[in-house]
């Protein structure tokens, strides 16, 4: 067990955090990539920039959205969000971590305020869990992963919250710690091939629909030669 | 009950088959609009090779590789949609629809995909899948209504749009739609309603005839002027049908006496190609522009029309060189503009009885024209009432992306698709409903018809000339 926690959280952890890092910032830069080979073929470059920045920010921080059409579910999803972002990252324990290997810290989120986010965050996800369920449209659309994502995302959170609190032995402590570590990473492996690749591409989403609108110019003659329409009436 | 839904009578209308079953037989093709014999044969063959020169040629692939990765399928769009709404079909939830394009470009078109479909032994796209998307696509009004919702910033009607062009180009498009883009183009007149140069002067003079008679004054109807300010480019089918707008608009011209022209050259502002193929589309923007710099005019002018107001104000530029196109501008744009600096007047005792103004999906959606015309009527309609929603968030008239113009799938736009804005409208209890677009005025005139409604579907101008004060300059 203590190897196996070892392997985990040393060159288990080095490589999936690798893999998620690399995998993220890869398909950033292809998407920036694709916005500005668009831009730069696009006809009509005049972009308006405040109004999908507004929106942008509209999104990622969607504080009027939770009031609009679907009050209970927005207001799920943004809790769920809040704690599944802001535990990784300012979670006391985390950043020791970070401050030990790297030397870099940060600020951390009071221990009182990291339990009832994290308590949230696995009661929101198993709430939307549900709601998938229950929702005649939502469980139409979903396919299996969507219904397992926010059943994975949860599990670090309960272990986590487990190892932090309840007296268990220090053989079960382990267990659930390599649990911790283990789910964490099998989520860092998969964010950038799965749709919660979301997490870094959401800034540029209002952006990519603007542009998407700028077509280039001059298409007609080479698509209809390469259909062999050339000439051919309408 | 909710009264948005309809009922099942309304729905069996709705869906009942217009086709001959022997033409569905030929065609492969069981939809409810009419569309030209095809090569049957090969369909997805075909569709991938359409579908893979669009995208080589175009700017859709990086918005699709976005799309993939993000969508939540959170059935947020679902509450939305006017359709889904009415209809209550899961396969009207907007991001269904999408994802009929959206899972074949996965399959054929991204690494992932193609391997995925080669291991599960998956052979991809069917001839059934492209029977649906013909189906699905033109259910959808692509009023672009539910991208507002979606948080992953997925445009329905970029995809719909993108799924019409493909199938247009393997010869899946409405008729009611290609025929007139050909007669447009390729036709003689070189208009959608066929309108010949002859009868269009009859026209105006007849609408010169009716000015004077009602309103005692000589208002004229520029032809063919060279640098005016404004090139006027009207849905063409206003010269039949819409006399109270064009009178309105001459009226306001008259007032301020501003230049303008219309051009013998080209005269109609319609552009159906937005709604089935980019490649018409651009081939019809051409012309507006041609015709605007033959005229040596400063300004292309729209009239009332939604989707000829936004496929030239956003594809002049795209089309026509960027910066250097000319401006285009909508009526009601230069109509408020004259209002507020006070170049004419409108009489207050005119029109008293309750008005609600329609935005059109093509001039609110993207917050473009939203409050002149507002401002307009409150400036002389003593009953203005609102309509909730309204504004960016309107809700479509129920005949949106050509829709309108399928005369076979009337039952559809005025049972399912018109269904939700029929109970706002009733709900609205407005005696004029404003709606300065040639579509939506037909589309909704249908829909109070068949949805019993006690209302009058006017455009902005037409209630204008009812209430401008002209001085007789003679
Ligand atoms: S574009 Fe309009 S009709 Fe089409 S799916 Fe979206 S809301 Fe529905
Ligand atoms: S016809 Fe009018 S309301 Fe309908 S989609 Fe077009 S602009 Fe929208």
């Amino acid at each position: 067990m203590q190897t196996l926690l070892e392997l985990a959280q040393g060159p288990l952890f080095r490589l999936t955090f690798a893999i998620m890092a690399l995998g993220l910032l890869r398909i950033f830069i292809l998407d920036i990539w694709g916005a500005i080979e668009a831009y730069r073929k696009a006809g009509d470059k005049n972009i308006p920039w405040k109004q999908a920045i507004k929106k942008t920010l509209g999104w990622l921080f969607p504080v009027r959205k939770a009031f609009g059409s679907r009050p209970v579910y927005s207001l799920l999803s943004i809790l769920f969000h809040t704690g599944l972002i802001l535990v990784p990252i300012f979670l006391f324990a985390h950043v020791e971590l970070w401050k030990s290997g790297t030397g870099l810290g940060w600020i951390t989120l009071p221990k009182s305020w990291a339990d009832y986010l994290t308590l949230s965050t696995i009661i929101f996800g198993l709430a939307l869990f549900f709601g998938r369920i229950a929702v005649r449209a939502a469980s139409f659309l979903s396919r299996k992963q969507d219904y397992l994502w926010p059943l994975i995302l949860i599990v670090p959170f309960i272990t986590g919250y487990i190892c932090a609190h309840a007296g268990v032995t220090p053989a079960g402590y382990r267990f659930y710690m390599l649990i911790h570590i283990l789910s964490a990473e099998l989520i860092f492996v998969l964010l950038p091939f799965t749709k919660i690749a979301h997490c870094v591409l959401m800034p540029l989403s209002q952006l990519v629909a603007t542009l998407a609108w700028r077509f280039p110019p001059d298409t007609d003659e080479p698509v209809a030669i390469s259909l062999n329409k050339k000439g051919v009436p309408v | 009950m909710n009264k948005n839904r309809a009922t099942e009578e309304e729905r069996t209308r709705a869906l009942k088959p217009t086709k001959k079953p022997e033409v569905m037989e030929r065609q492969r093709l069981p939809v409810r609009y009419h569309v030209e014999d095809y090569d049957v044969a090969d369909r997805p063959r075909r569709f991938l090779e359409a579908f893979a020169v669009i995208l080589r040629h175009s700017n859709y692939r990086f918005a699709l590789e976005h799309f993939i990765r993000m969508s939540a399928k959170c059935s947020r769009c679902s509450v939305q949609c006017q359709v889904y709404l009415a209809s209550g079909d899961l396969k009207d939830i907007p991001c269904y629809r999408s994802e009929l394009l959206l899972g074949v470009y996965r399959r054929h078109f991204t690494m992932g995909g193609m391997l995925k479909g080669r291991v599960l032994g998956d052979s991809g796209l069917t001839d059934e899948m492209i029977e649906e998307m013909a189906e699905s696509f033109w259910n959808c009004t692509a009023c672009r209504r539910c991208s507002i919702e979606c948080p992953a910033g997925i445009d329905h009607g970029l995809i719909t749009h993108l799924g019409r062009y493909i199938l247009s180009e393997i010869g899946i498009a409405p008729r009611a739609l290609v025929v007139s883009v050909r007669e447009q183009l390729e036709g003689k007149t070189g208009n959608t309603s066929a309108i010949p140069v002859p009868a269009l002067l009859d026209t105006l003079e007849f609408l010169q005839d009716d000015m004077r008679e009602t309103k005692g004054v000589e208002i004229e109807f520029p032809l063919d002027v060279e640098g005016c300010d404004y090139v006027f480019f009207p849905a063409v089918s206003d010269y039949l049908m819409e006399a109270d707008t064009l009178m309105g608009i001459a009226a306001v011209f008259a007032a301020t006496g501003d230049s303008w022209t219309t051009g013998t050259g080209y005269f109609d502002g319609i552009n159906y190609g937005l709604f089935y193929s980019d490649r018409m589309l651009e081939r019809i923007v051409k012309k507006v522009h041609a015709e605007a710099e033959r005229l040596k005019g400063k300004n292309i002018l729209i009239g009332e029309c939604g989707h000829a107001s936004r496929s030239a104000k956003y594809f002049v530029p795209t089309y026509c060189g960027g910066e250097k196109a000319l401006p285009v501008i909508n009526i009601m744009e230069y109509t408020y503009g004259a209002l507020t600096e006070g170049r004419f007047r409108l009489d207050p005792n005119i029109v008293t009885e309750k008005v609600a103004y329609h935005d059109p999906c093509n001039i609110a959606r993207q917050g473009w024209i939203i409050d002149q015309p507002r401002e307009i009527l409150k400036a002389f309609c003593k009953n203005y009432v609102e309509m909730e929603p309204h504004g960016e968030n309107n809700i479509c008239c129920g005949g949106g992306g050509g829709t309108v113009s399928i005369d076979e799938i009337r039952p559809y736009r005025t049972t399912i698709a018109g269904k939700v804005k029929a109970e706002q409208i009733r709900g609205s209890g407005c005696k004029y409903l404003v709606a300065p677009c040639a579509n939506c005025k037909k589309q909704l005139r249908e829909l109070v018809e068949d949805q019993k409604i006690d209302c009058e579907v006017v455009g902005l101008h037409d209630l204008i000339y009812k209430a401008i004060i002209l001085e007789n300059k003679n």
